[in-house]
């Protein structure tokens, strides 16, 4: 029998366009589209790519119910294939996203990105196949992609062995012995000449590269972010002051200043009190709306995006990025400041 | 039973015992006598710490504060008096102990019962003791006993210790018999004032206490001698320094050395005997799993596992202090200053540990490539921020050249704790709003402890 599949692709590699058409809304063609055509080619007469959605990065990832709209466009699928993403963030997020929303569903799906897609992270329960890190990989990843659809088709459980993503999760448990008699057995180890001895691997978070220069700051949208969790007085939206798993949106239409009393901060990891006294001192609104007179910049944003930065697990911390920038780019900004705490 | 002697003494080393010790050539034709004995004489003369320890079985309150055959009763009106004072209103002092269906919450601190003699004979130096140099001389310890302060301090985060259930391993006070101090604050009080009330009476308590061993016979006396900051000619055992970062984020978050903040400063390097006299206190009140209570400067147990192992496979080579500043270029300093001084004092390895969280997991790793940049062996104590099912990456900020890494558990993962007969500290827990007694899901970062930077526990994250 027949497995019938829906393929998600974001606007590029469905052919909508480029940066320009990453608002694009969630849509449905019947049919293999882009990648789905070389895919459909390597699954051969098991499954079938009935129907492609696609929709822009920006619009994905930048709002997480865009993801249940795009799964629900899948209708009854089998099955539902999104990817291969590469090392796309926002892209990634939202095969991530659709990917889980689907199998959360009760249906079955697979995304596919590189390892280090901070949209391995949001993938929930839906397998993901690891890619290549860019769109020259392609071939390879949709043969991985294949491999692991004919094996889902067939009923067979994935494994590493299927380039699945392990989820190699450490858990907490008592060791035998304490921590520091540990660390003087590892130091001799270590003086003993074993250069490997240890009990955490060193975590690799990558590079990012810097984004080119704003090149006429004077006509720029800027935006302020901040991870100093400045929020209304009173904390309304209930932004937590550790371990955020959520960011907020606040308006600065028509405000030239956050007056002490308006504004706090309700980040658990600093002294608040010179933060409440001068909100300026985590958004900078005073100096940005001079700038803004004086003409520096084109305009200052009319919203400010705000978390809590204070013991945020990293891969949170990454999805935030994704959905800011997917948000500001929607919002036609072009530079933001981010105060750190 | 008369005490058991464990004497580690100071044993003649190779090259001290003739005068003069071994001669080099020197390039220009001359004989050069090398004069370590100079130094050792100096040394020898602090003399020795000797450690008088008294094993405490039980306690109970009572009129007048006694120890006898490990019953520590605890005298409530001279407890009380140790925290009289205009900033406080009143206090209420409360025991409990290992095994109990006991919660304590909004733990603040934690110190060992300790003095040197009568009226305290000089023990928390700089604020209970008059400021001097301490590290020698005899020291009386009451094992297995705690003054434990408990409740609302501005900054102090949320700190639960559960004394049974799952969580009682993961915490170093749920082993001790607590002598837990509540309190409520005069009106008007400036909170600085109720902190350092808070602070000084728990050391005037623990001096108290321990002042009713002194007639008593100890359990076990050990002789701890002063630790020599340079190599013995001849020896080869590799020399092994203990770095403890200290937070200095101010009022509530701040340690005290000799009785000050190391805000400011540089790495100085003391003798780890002063710690054994209380030359460290502990006024930092936030990241409970991740906090170094008194007690664990007094225990310090990294000192504890390399004296262990001390004339055996390694050499002591000192404790050096410093502290975890907030800016990065003086993250810089203060981290690249401590190798040097590791360098000054011939050490081959270093084990660096901190308090706090991912701030202070720069300094962490800074240290750790300083040393490492200079040729000395570096291991780290982390704590893991892998998310709550332990999926991310372990480590907020990694050193780049160190690798040699201890875990001291994952910060994130989700512990679920009963509900317990009695609670003390406070009404309520400030995370969720609910009853301090009641059932709980929480990370494992709100007990108090429990992801001990200076290594105490067994806890550790793995796949």
């Amino acid at each position: 029998m027949t497995l019938r599949a829906v393929h998600y692709l974001n606007q590029f590699f469905a052919g909508i366009g480029g940066e320009e058409a990453a608002g694009s809304a969630p849509a449905r063609r019947e049919g293999a589209v882009g990648p789905g055509r070389r895919l459909q080619a390597m699954l051969g007469d098991a499954v079938s790519i009935v129907a492609t959605v696609h929709c822009g990065d920006d619009r994905a990832a930048s709002d997480p119910a865009t993801a249940r709209e795009i799964a629900a466009l899948a209708g009854h699928a089998d099955l539902v294939i999104a990817g291969p993403a590469f090392t796309s963030g926002r892209y990634g997020i939202a095969c991530a996203r659709v990917a889980a929303a689907v199998v959360a569903a009760g249906g079955r799906a697979v995304a596919c990105m590189h390892g280090e897609n901070p949209g391995v992270a949001e993938a929930g329960a839906a397998p993901v196949v690891l890619s290549l890190e860019t769109a020259r990989g392609m071939e390879e990843s949709l043969r991985r992609l294949a491999h692991a659809v004919g094996r889902i088709a067939a009923g067979e459980a994935l494994s590493t062995e299927d380039h699945v993503l392990s989820r190699a999760v450490r858990g907490n448990r008592l060791a035998d012995r304490c921590a520091a008699e540990r660390a003087v057995d590892l130091l001799l180890a270590r003086l003993h000449g074993d250069r490997a001895a240890t009990e955490i691997s060193m975590s690799d978070f990558g590079r990012v590269t810097p984004a080119a220069p704003v090149a006429d700051p004077a006509h720029a949208v800027v935006a302020l972010l901040t991870e100093g969790a400045l929020v209304p007085h009173g904390n309304p939206d209930r932004l937590e002051s550790a371990r955020a798993r959520r960011w907020l949106r606040y308006s600065l239409a028509g405000r030239d200043g956050l007056g002490a009393g308006e504004f706090e901060s309700v980040h658990g990891g600093f002294s608040t009190v010179l933060a409440n006294a001068d909100p300026h001192r985590i958004l900078p609104l005073d100096a940005a709306r001079e700038l803004e007179a004086e003409g520096r910049i084109g305009r200052l944003h009319d919203d400010y995006l705000v978390t809590a930065g204070n013991g945020t697990h990293v891969a949170t911390a990454a999805g935030f990025g994704v959905e800011w920038a997917a948000e500001l780019r929607r919002a036609g900004v072009q530079a933001a400041i981010l105060t750190a705490t | 039973m008369g005490p058991v002697i464990t004497l580690t003494c100071a044993l003649p080393r190779a090259g001290v015992a003739a005068f003069g010790g071994p001669a080099y050539p020197d390039p220009n034709g001359m004989v050069l006598t090398a004069t370590a004995l100079a130094p050792r004489r100096a040394l020898d003369r602090v003399g020795p710490l000797r450690r008088f320890v008294h094993r405490v079985d039980a306690v109970s309150l009572g009129d007048h504060t006694s120890l006898r055959d490990g019953l520590l009763t605890v005298g409530a009106a001279a407890a009380e008096g140790c925290f009289a004072g205009p900033a406080l209103a009143r206090v209420r002092i409360s025991l409990v102990s290992p095994g109990e269906s006991a919660r304590i919450v909004k733990v603040l601190d934690a110190v060992e019962p300790r003095t040197k003699g009568r009226g305290g004979g000089g023990i928390f130096p700089g604020l209970l003791g008059r400021l001097a140099v301490q590290g020698r001389g005899p020291l009386h310890v009451l094992r297995g006993a705690a003054v434990v302060t408990a409740g609302h301090l501005p900054r102090a985060q949320e700190a639960v210790v559960d004394m049974s259930g799952p969580a009682a391993p993961l915490s170093p006070l749920a082993a001790l018999h607590c002598v837990v101090v509540e309190f409520e604050p005069a009106p008007g009080a400036a909170w600085e004032a109720v902190g350092d009330t808070l602070r000084i009476g728990a050391l005037r308590l623990a001096a108290h206490l321990a002042e009713a061993a002194l007639d008593e016979v100890p359990t076990v006396v050990v002789e701890l001698p002063p630790t020599s900051l340079q190599r013995d000619p001849g020896d080869e055992l590799p020399r092994v320094v203990a770095i403890t970062r200290l937070q200095c984020q101010g009022a509530f978050k701040d340690v005290f050395v000799y009785g000050a903040s190391m805000a400011g400063g540089l790495a100085v390097c003391l003798d780890p005997n002063e710690l054994e006299d209380g030359a460290v206190v502990s006024g930092q009140y936030g990241h409970p799993g991740l906090k170094n209570p008194t007690y664990l400067f007094q225990n310090h147990p990294v000192l504890r596992a390399l004296r262990a192992r001390d004339a055996v496979d390694l050499r002591l080579a000192g404790v050096v202090l410093a502290p975890e500043p907030v800016e990065q270029a003086r993250k810089e300093l203060v981290a690249a200053h401590c190798a040097r001084l590791c360098a000054a004092l011939g050490a081959d390895a270093a084990i660096v540990t901190k308090e706090g969280a991912g701030n202070a997991d720069a300094d962490l790793a800074l240290t750790m490539d300083g040393l490492e940049a200079l040729g000395i062996t570096a291991v780290g104590l982390f704590a893991e921020m892998a998310g709550a099912d332990g999926s991310g990456p372990p480590l907020v900020v990694s050193p780049e050249r160190a690798t040699a890494v201890i875990s001291t558990g994952n910060y994130d993962e989700p512990l679920r704790l009963p509900a317990v007969e009695r609670a003390l500290g406070g009404a309520e827990l400030s995370l969720a709003g609910t009853a301090a007694g009641a059932a709980l899901e929480v990370p494992t970062a709100v007990v108090y402890g429990s992801l001990s930077p200076l290594g105490w526990g067994r806890l550790r994250a793995a796949p």
